[in-house]
């Protein structure tokens, strides 16, 4: 922008408008500036001012016309279109265009800054030594690489080599104010990059940080609000009063109603309200919303904590070092406490109070109970709850992520080869656990758990319903790519799998999926040096990410040539039948028993305390009234749609491979 | 097995898993509203049929079972 000094004519109507200035030489205007619309300025430092035209509109819905009215800029530039109006003293910031700033006690850049960039902090072990550098372009995989590969020295010093190089180019001695951004009523902010169209209101205090926001995906900081040394990412909200020191917020998150968390992560659609986060890394779909609930240095992904919820580390000799991992997908019921270190595994729930440390990751989607003192796991019986069946159809649906840009790259699969190599691992023990115990056991120890021995033989059943609705998933999602199959040859040329048929280890890198093999690939490069910027890494992490669908079809490839001795290359007719049927046969029992989950919200003991001044018939209508009836619950409905869509795609796979073989 | 053999362990079953005395267990008791089952032991009773009778049940239908005489009925049908 070209703009220009001011006459001596133009000098002489500011000073008549209240205006001054430290040298009225330092203040540069645009050449159609209208400086009537310039009342009460202190200009200090060098000032430039953009176009001052047309009206924008306030949060209460006021038109205000662009304008500069009683506020004070020091060595700033002013966007085109800009209201700026009763800002105590805006120091060291470039703002952007069409901006309104109203009502702001300070909002100053002092000295070179990172605006958050950089900063180190303490999650997972709150004595240290996983150290998270945020940055604004920090995802949940990197972070997640970052935090638990510490024993990788090379991997860690070329992947802060990168974020290194990154922040550097964040210093800046004056901050950024982005286009369209508004700001009313806020008390301070030092040291804050705002992104485009964010909107902060009733701020107390931002100090050291940066706004990540952009059209498409705002972010909002809201009343009361005091957060320091922290990074925001786009589409987020952080409102209500929240505390934030030291804190990465992904983006599409949810802060508020006086949360306060520190030295703390949270990952794309995490929620945190009331309650309290210390050295908390919170991966995707994180979320807690109870006043009473403390959660402390633990690892959580897709996970949902009850009211009440805690965990410690007393026990500790040399230091609150502990930790706690929670895997995808699991959930911490009311008052539950757990003793870290331990380790929960995938979609388990854990109610109770336990005061062991416990390792259950090879047990996924367990409950693990406070029973009479004792900590007692049960394999498999949260895979055919209504809670895990909503959890995961909820994810998908409440991605809050409106930028196109994501940064967190997430698997939603509730099957996954990553959770059924859990699932294979959890079959095995609980075979040997089976094999080993004697029938007068009541209990088999496993891990710091107890297992009721009666449901050994059971549990594992589940876990082989698991396996063969996964095995039937595999397939179908294969033969439903090819659509129109002509002959056996071409079936098979299209089961063919791209990639090495290999039963290798999955690993979930905080809500994305994949091979161990493909993730040392990519460490590799990162290492030797041929990944050497933050892009580029997440360029490549992208390619593996995308090729889910086919990299898992090689590892289901590979499992039934284990488990069922077919090899996919060669596969018959009747092979295929038998794959699908057992697929109906499973998930449709899988979802009858969900459904019978669901019944008990409709049994007599949920009828407690319903038509309160009435007989049973006034409570049964009563209760029908406020929570309607099973046969019309829409979830109980979407699985019998579910189940009758099963037998119809089974039948129609059916019919087509008795033509084909 | 005679039905009244069946009766007799299945509530000999039903005590040892749920931790109450034989004498509270009558045929019509509704194993969640009046013996106070949970999920867990749902699937306690389960196994611990199967075990004692030495048969395999079906999840979804075992579960179905209801009342101690359901039960009774349903593992008779699967000894014939």
């Amino acid at each position: 922008m070209n703009y220009r000094n001011l006459t001596p004519d133009e000098v002489d109507f500011l000073e008549r408008n209240r205006c001054s200035a430290d040298d009225w030489a330092d203040v540069m205007v645009h050449p159609e500036i209208d400086l009537s619309r310039i009342q009460g300025v202190r200009f200090e430092g060098k000032v430039a001012i953009g176009k001052l035209s047309g009206t924008l509109t306030a949060d209460d819905g006021r038109i205000l016309s662009s304008g500069i009215i009683n506020s004070a800029l020091q060595n700033c530039t002013v966007g085109d279109q800009c209201y700026i109006s009763d800002a105590g003293i805006i120091r060291n910031y470039n703002i952007g265009d069409r901006v309104v700033i109203e009502n702001v006690n300070a909002l100053a850049t002092r000295g070179e800054s990172y605006f958050g960039n950089g900063i180190e902090i303490e999650v997972l072990n709150e004595g240290g030594g996983r150290g998270l550098v945020l940055f604004d372009r920090l995802s949940a995989q990197l972070a997640y690489l970052l935090v638990l590969y510490r024993h990788d020295n090379d991997l860690i010093d070329a992947l802060k080599s990168m974020i290194n190089e990154y922040v550097e180019n964040q210093k800046n001695s004056k901050g950024t104010i982005g286009d369209d951004v508004r700001i009313f009523r806020c008390n301070q902010i030092f040291d804050v990059k705002v992104g485009s169209h964010a909107k902060l209101t009733g701020v107390l205090s931002l100090e050291n940080g940066t706004i990540n926001s952009n059209e498409q995906a705002p972010a909002e900081i809201g009343a009361g609000v005091i957060v320091r040394d922290f990074i925001i990412l786009s589409g987020s909200q952080v409102k209500d009063g929240a505390l934030l020191t030291g804190c990465f917020v992904g983006q599409g998150v949810r802060i508020g109603r006086q949360f306060s968390a520190e030295n703390s992560a949270f990952f794309a659609n995490c929620e945190g309200f009331h309650s309290e986060a210390v050295s908390v890394f919170a991966g995707p779909y994180s979320v807690t919303h109870h006043r009473s609930t403390l959660l402390i240095a633990g690892m959580f992904s897709f996970y949902n904590a009850g009211s009440g919820t805690n965990q410690s580390n007393h026990m500790y000799k040399l230091g609150p070092l502990h930790q706690g991992i929670l895997e995808r997908g699991a959930k911490t019921g009311s008052f539950s406490y757990m003793l870290w270190p331990s380790r929960v595994g995938p979609f388990s729930a854990v109610i109770g109070k336990h005061y062991v440390n416990f390792d259950a990751s090879d047990m996924p989607f367990s409950y693990i109970e406070e029973v009479e003192g004792k900590s007692l796991l049960t394999p498999g019986m949260n895979l055919f709850t209504v809670g895990t069946r909503r959890d995961s159809a909820k994810w998908v649906k409440r991605d809050r992520r409106t930028d196109p840009d994501k940064l967190d790259l997430i698997h939603f699969e509730l099957f996954s080869p990553f959770v059924m190599q859990r699932v294979l691992a959890g079959q095995k023990i609980l075979k040997e656990l089976y094999e080993h115990a004697g029938r007068q056991q009541e209990f088999v120890k496993y891990k710091g758990l107890f297992i009721k021995r009666l449901l050994l033989k059971r549990t594992i059943k589940y876990y082989q319903m698991a396996m063969k609705i996964f095995l039937g998933e595999q397939l179908l999602k294969r033969l439903q790519a090819l659509g129109n199959v002509e002959n056996s040859e071409q079936l098979r040329k299209a089961l063919k799998p791209e990639n090495e048929v290999s039963l290798e280890e999955w690993i979930d890198l905080f809500g994305m999926f994949i091979p161990k093999s493909e993730l040392t690939k990519l460490l590799e490069k990162t290492k030797n040096g041929s990944l050497n910027t933050i892009e580029s890494f997440y360029r490549a992490l992208r390619g593996v990410f995308e090729k889910y669908d086919d990299l898992a079809w090689s590892w289901t490839a590979a499992l039934l040539k284990e488990e069922l001795n077919i090899d996919v290359e060669k596969i018959g007719g009747e092979q295929l039948k038998q794959i699908i049927d057992e697929w109906k046969e499973n998930k449709q029992r899988f979802n009858n028993l969900i459904m019978s989950d669901a019944q008990k919200e409709y049994d007599v003991n949920s009828r407690i305390g319903y038509g309160i001044d009435g007989d049973e018939t006034v409570r049964d209508l009563d209760f029908e009234r406020v929570r309607g009836n099973y046969e019309t619950n829409g979830f109980v409905r979407e699985l019998k749609r579910e189940n009758a869509e099963i037998e119809k795609l089974a039948d129609e796979w059916n019919k087509k491979l008795d033509k084909v073989f | 097995m005679q039905k009244d053999e069946i009766k007799a362990r299945v509530k000999k079953v039903i005590a040892q898993v749920l931790g109450i005395d034989e004498s509270e267990i009558n045929d019509e008791a509704n194993f969640i509203f009046d013996l106070g089952a949970d999920s867990r032991q749902s699937l306690e009773l389960v196994a611990a049929f199967e075990e004692e009778f030495d048969i395999e049940m079906d999840e979804d239908k075992a579960l179905e079972v209801q009342t101690v005489s359901d039960a009774v009925d349903f593992i008779a049908q699967i000894l014939v």
